[in-house]
């Protein structure tokens, strides 16, 4: 048996790919002037089995948000460079409540900065998370980084919250970006939140895994191009942010909040706007009365 | 004199065959349009099969979208994603059948004109939500809003006019009334 084909790999190599995109664009133009458009477009898709499949393979698990995904320390270790160069301690990135086998799926793209997302987290969310809903198994809701270039801290948020899912505390520090949102909106000082809502030593980790990102953190863009596109070096959170962004244009995400329900795996239309508890938990209701 | 009155006469009843023809195309659209909503808000969502569950599953989905208007308290919400829809398939058969034109109209109207209202506040205040015309996902913006003031708007309008001045000049050309009493006791010089 040889060693299966990594999807993932070949999916989520986000920077490869825009590269590759660039690279296609570019030679698809040459090409198709010089009436060579089949040829090449062979020896493109060569490219695209092989290209991925030789990269070598860095801090594939922080690429993920798929809460079954390994821990993957020593590729953390590897990317992360902590004050005292030692590796930091980290878990799979889990952004999400409940458990994947529910018959409801729940995916919200969301800005941390974005009022309207904070309202929805706490008129509907924030309910949501503790109710019977979750816990039962009836919803799996699932977070997804949709920062929007209009806002300043947005991108440096969802960094910090995915930091904080490496170690566990993404719930902790969701509900304390979106309770103090308008102090860090106006001062920039995000760590000042997150360490209140997390112990001093799991801040240090996520503190030291934040430090380690000296780029411009990725945020969505209008024309939906490459989120790490401008970034030669991107901190290793950016690509699970950039993941969630690409998702997101898929659905397509055009303002945030927005929400997509997948009912016993058939996706419904995407809604936007806050919706509050009541009539989101009557939905669910009718949905589970569904036979 | 008698061949100009004929000319008046048939350009007169030219005018009102034409006025009549366009009414009819008018309420069609308008009661079209109604009835086109009503379907998309209560049809199934995908791999669902028509049944009451599923109507209602596609009521509340509705229900999110009148909710992300941010206008209505919850109670509310749930009573207009609950009734709207049936009424505006009710009211469109209403336009289509033609039966007292003048009130399912003006109904039409109004309500157009609250849609409206809603839909220019919820854009005013930077709401970038589903605008729930059709069914879920159409977004609120410049685009809607022209399809919705130009075109529906004016079109309910229109009707409504059209209803009004065809039964203003039917009950015209039934002829005069028949004098009143105290018309008729007039002495005769």
């Amino acid at each position: 048996m040889g060693r299966p084909f990594d999807f993932n790999l070949l999916i989520r190599g986000n920077q490869l790919r825009y590269r590759f995109d660039q690279s296609l664009a570019r030679t698809r133009s040459t090409c198709h002037r010089a009436g060579w458009t089949a040829p090449s477009f062979t020896l493109l898709a060569f490219l695209a089995f092989i290209a991925p499949a030789a990269r070598p393979q860095t801090s594939s698990a922080l690429r993920t948000a798929d809460p079954t995904a390994k821990p993957s320390a020593k590729a953390t270790a590897g990317t992360a460079k902590s004050a005292d160069a030692k590796p930091v301690q980290t878990g799979p990135l889990v952004k999400s409540y409940g458990s994947a086998s529910a018959p409801i799926r729940l995916d919200v793209f969301t800005d941390y900065q974005c009022p309207s997302c904070r309202s929805f987290y706490q008129a509907s969310l924030r309910q949501l998370i503790s109710s019977d809903y979750i816990t039962s198994g009836k919803v799996y809701l699932v977070h997804h980084d949709f920062p929007l270039q209009a806002h300043m801290y947005s991108g440096m948020a969802a960094r910090w919250a995915n930091a904080a899912a490496r170690v566990g505390a993404f719930a902790e520090v969701e509900a304390a970006l979106y309770d103090n949102q308008d102090a860090w909106g106006a001062s920039g000082d995000i760590a000042k939140y997150v360490a209140a809502a997390m112990p001093a030593t799991d801040f240090k980790r996520v503190e030291a895994l934040v430090k380690a990102c000296d780029s411009p953190a990725p945020t969505s863009t209008w024309d939906h191009s490459n989120p790490l596109a401008k970034d030669p070096h991107p901190c290793p959170f950016d690509y699970a942010v950039a993941d969630d962004i690409e998702q997101g244009y898929k659905v397509p995400v055009q303002a945030t909040p927005t929400y997509v329900i997948t009912y016993k795996g058939q996706k419904l239309p995407a809604g936007s706007g806050i919706v509050s508890w009541p009539i989101l938990k009557q939905f669910f209701d009718s949905l589970l009365a569904q036979q | 004199m008698v061949e100009l009155s004929n000319v008046m006469t048939s350009e007169r009843s030219n005018g009102k065959k034409w006025g009549r023809v366009l009414l009819l195309i008018g309420r069609i659209a308008l009661g079209g349009v109604f009835v086109v909503a009503a379907y998309m808000k209560m049809k199934p969502q995908p791999a669902m099969p028509w049944s009451l569950a599923s109507i209602e599953t596609s009521l509340s989905m509705f229900a999110m979208g009148v909710d992300s208007y941010q206008l209505l308290p919850p109670w509310a919400v749930d009573l207009v994603a609950h009734w709207l829809p049936p009424f505006e398939l009710v009211l469109g058969l209403w336009l289509l059948t033609g039966l007292a034109l003048r009130l399912s109209s003006l109904v039409a109207t109004v309500m157009i004109c609250g849609f409206f209202t809603a839909m220019f506040s919820a854009y005013q205040r930077g709401l970038t939500i589903s605008c729930g015309c059709f069914g879920p996902g159409e977004q609120i913006g410049p685009k809607r809003l022209i399809e919705e003031g130009l075109m529906l708007l004016p079109l309910a309008f229109a009707v409504s006019i059209g209803a009004f001045l065809l039964a203003r000049r039917a009950e015209h050309s039934a002829g005069p009334l028949p004098p009143s009493r105290s018309q008729a006791s007039l002495p005769t010089p």
